[in-house]
């Protein structure tokens, strides 16, 4: 696997870009959140673009309007904004009527580093996953991220999609895995590691460290993360000791997803879940520091899951 | 109808709401009382366009109730007019029937209503959509006065006027009753109100919400405007049964036995 040439956004807006072209009857909204990836599209389908303002519940308000009225429309901001400022707007409006609205959420997890916790995303899937009718891809790189623009658009329900920023080694190849909504990065074992969004790039290179220590592990990383595709637990079953590892906050986030489906199969799988603090964490600084906080650097999760191991006996 | 017919109707919409909160056990009866009036005019004094026979028509104006607790006297009117049966009226307050709300399993309804401060940010994205699509329809919405305190409200209101929305018609009930208090014109929501909205770029209009020809008067004057038009409609909650009018605790609530009669007395006086 390589490094993809290109930004995770980009991969995203290029794909929207081709929507819009095709579709004229689909709208783009934003409350003010730029992209540069969104300019090309601003600039060639202005009719289809809308910059409602720095008002996000009347975003979702406008939308559902729009949507009633037949449009498709994709909504875009900062995503702890986009989720939790008008969260009783999506949650009555577009959930309530299973309206096939795109919320794009950009600024997953601590992506946003420096710029504080009112634009860190670590609570917005806790969150978005207690809607019933809402779809949620996370997408780890460039091939998802373009991937997942074509499949909320193609969906009669409403979708979530988290965006980091950057970018990432490939890890998406075939349509299946994208369908599946999940990757089999390293063949699963009685150890395994099972990670969302950014922190599969960091797992990547964990479970490659692990295994130069003489302990294999397998790697998953869970993109789509409502609903779980069944498969996934079918190829999670047969592990002994799982290890989820996110950025998002530990409650509601992966860790609990994952829990929540053993639990619901009765499983005796083992759980270690590795995630963000119960804690808002205002201070500023670069995303591995916050990290560090967090016990999220790679050093950290090394040390977090030998010692965990080690506990259960496994080493 | 002419606005005679229009008084009859509207005094028999009241009767129907009253009977419907002794038989369900519930309802918001003064707030009802208080837009009856305006949701007859809408209804059947053809300010809405719309197509018995074909709820969905694309064409149709969308109209939204954004204080759907209201919801009885529409449920009136939709039997009336046949867009519900007899059989589904009668379900109102059973476990799984016609309730406080309304939702777009109904026909007629164009959106789920029960949060306030949404429904003109809706409104305005189906006003948008028909600018979009070259099509003449009109969308409105009533709300509560004390819905004005929400800031989505205000959001919408700017996008409204921003985005030149003349096919947009917001009508206030302005029966100066919130569930807890009097809201006068010395509130500061309500202080210049016109003159705030008309600064804002709307269409500022009133009425007496109790006056039938004034109601379709000045609702038929919108269609004139440029600008997004907001309506505000004097009212008296529980307008009707005097002993509801102007009380706040007829928000919410049942009648007695002897209550309902002299209810029934005095609004089927107003249908002869």
């Amino acid at each position: 696997m390589g490094i993809s040439k290109t930004d995770i956004r980009d991969a995203f807006f290029d794909e929207i870009y081709e929507i819009g072209k095709a579709d004229k009857n689909m709208l783009f909204l934003t409350d003010d959140m730029d992209a540069f990836g969104l300019k090309k599209f601003v600039r060639d389908f202005p009719d289809q673009f809308i910059n409602i303002g720095v008002a996000e519940q009347n975003q979702i308000n406008v939308a559902t309007g729009l949507t009633l009225c037949g449009k498709k429309v994709f909504v875009f901001g900062i995503c702890s904004f986009m989720t939790m400022r008008c969260f009783e707007q999506i949650k009555f409006n577009i959930c309530g009527m299973n309206l096939p609205v795109v919320v794009v959420g950009i600024g997953a997890g601590f992506s946003f580093d420096s710029d504080g916790p009112a634009l860190h995303g670590t609570q917005d899937i806790a969150i978005m996953r207690s809607l019933p009718e809402i779809t949620i891809y996370n997408p780890s790189d460039a091939v998802s991220a373009s991937a997942v623009a074509r499949m909320a658009y193609e969906k009669n329900s409403p979708s979530y999609i988290r965006l980091d920023k950057g970018v990432y080694p490939v890890i998406y190849e075939n349509s299946f895995e994208l369908q599946s909504g999940f990757k089999i990065i390293r063949p699963v074992q009685r150890i395994s590691i099972v990670s969302t969004g950014y922190m599969t790039s960091v797992a990547m290179v964990l479970a490659e460290g692990l295994a130069g220590r003489g302990i294999n592990v397998g790697l998953l990383d869970l993109m789509r993360l409502k609903p779980v595709d069944p498969l996934f637990y079918e190829t999670i079953r047969n592990t002994e000791l799982l290890i989820t590892i996110e950025e998002n906050s530990l409650v509601g986030g992966l860790g609990s997803i994952v829990g929540e489906l053993l639990s619901d199969n009765d499983s005796d799988i083992k759980l270690k879940r590795i995630g963000s603090q119960d804690k808002q964490f205002v201070v500023y600084g670069t995303r591995n520091w916050l990290h560090s906080l967090n016990n999220l650097t790679l050093p950290d999760l090394e040390e977090t899951v030998l010692s965990w191991l080690r506990k259960t006996h496994e080493i | 109808m002419d606005s005679k017919e229009l008084i009859k109707k509207a005094a028999w919409v009241r009767m129907e709401v009253l009977e419907s909160t002794v038989s369900g056990g519930k309802g918001h009866i003064g707030g009802t009382y208080s837009c009856t009036d305006i949701l007859v005019a809408l209804y059947y004094g053809k300010i809405l366009r719309f197509k018995l026979d074909n709820p969905g028509w694309e064409d149709r104006d969308r109209f939204i109730l954004s204080k759907g607790h209201a919801s009885l006297a529409l449920f009136a009117i939709f039997k009336d007019m046949g867009i519900i049966s007899p059989g589904l009226y009668e379900t109102y307050g059973k476990n799984g029937g016609l309730g406080g709300q309304v939702d777009i399993s109904l026909p007629g309804i164009e959106t789920n209503t029960g949060s306030l401060g949404h429904s003109i940010g809706i409104a305005a994205g189906m006003a948008l959509a028909a600018k979009m699509d070259s099509r003449d329809y009109y969308a409105y919405t009533m709300i509560g006065d004390a819905e004005l305190f929400e800031g989505s409200v205000w959001e919408a209101l700017m996008f409204g006027s921003q985005h030149k929305l003349n096919n947009l018609v917001v009508i206030i009930d302005r029966n100066r009753l919130s569930v807890m208090e009097t809201i006068d014109d010395d509130n500061s929501v309500f202080m210049n109100f016109g003159r705030k909205l008309e600064l804002f770029g709307w269409n500022y209009l009133e009425l007496d919400g109790h006056n039938m020809d004034e109601i379709l008067a000045v609702l038929g004057m919108v269609k004139l405007s440029d600008k997004p038009s907001i309506v505000m409609a004097n009212t008296v909650k529980g307008k009707g049964v005097s002993f509801m009018e102007n009380k706040a605790n007829w928000h919410h609530g049942v009648p007695t036995k002897e209550q309902v009669e002299i209810a029934r007395k005095e609004l089927s006086s107003q249908w002869v």
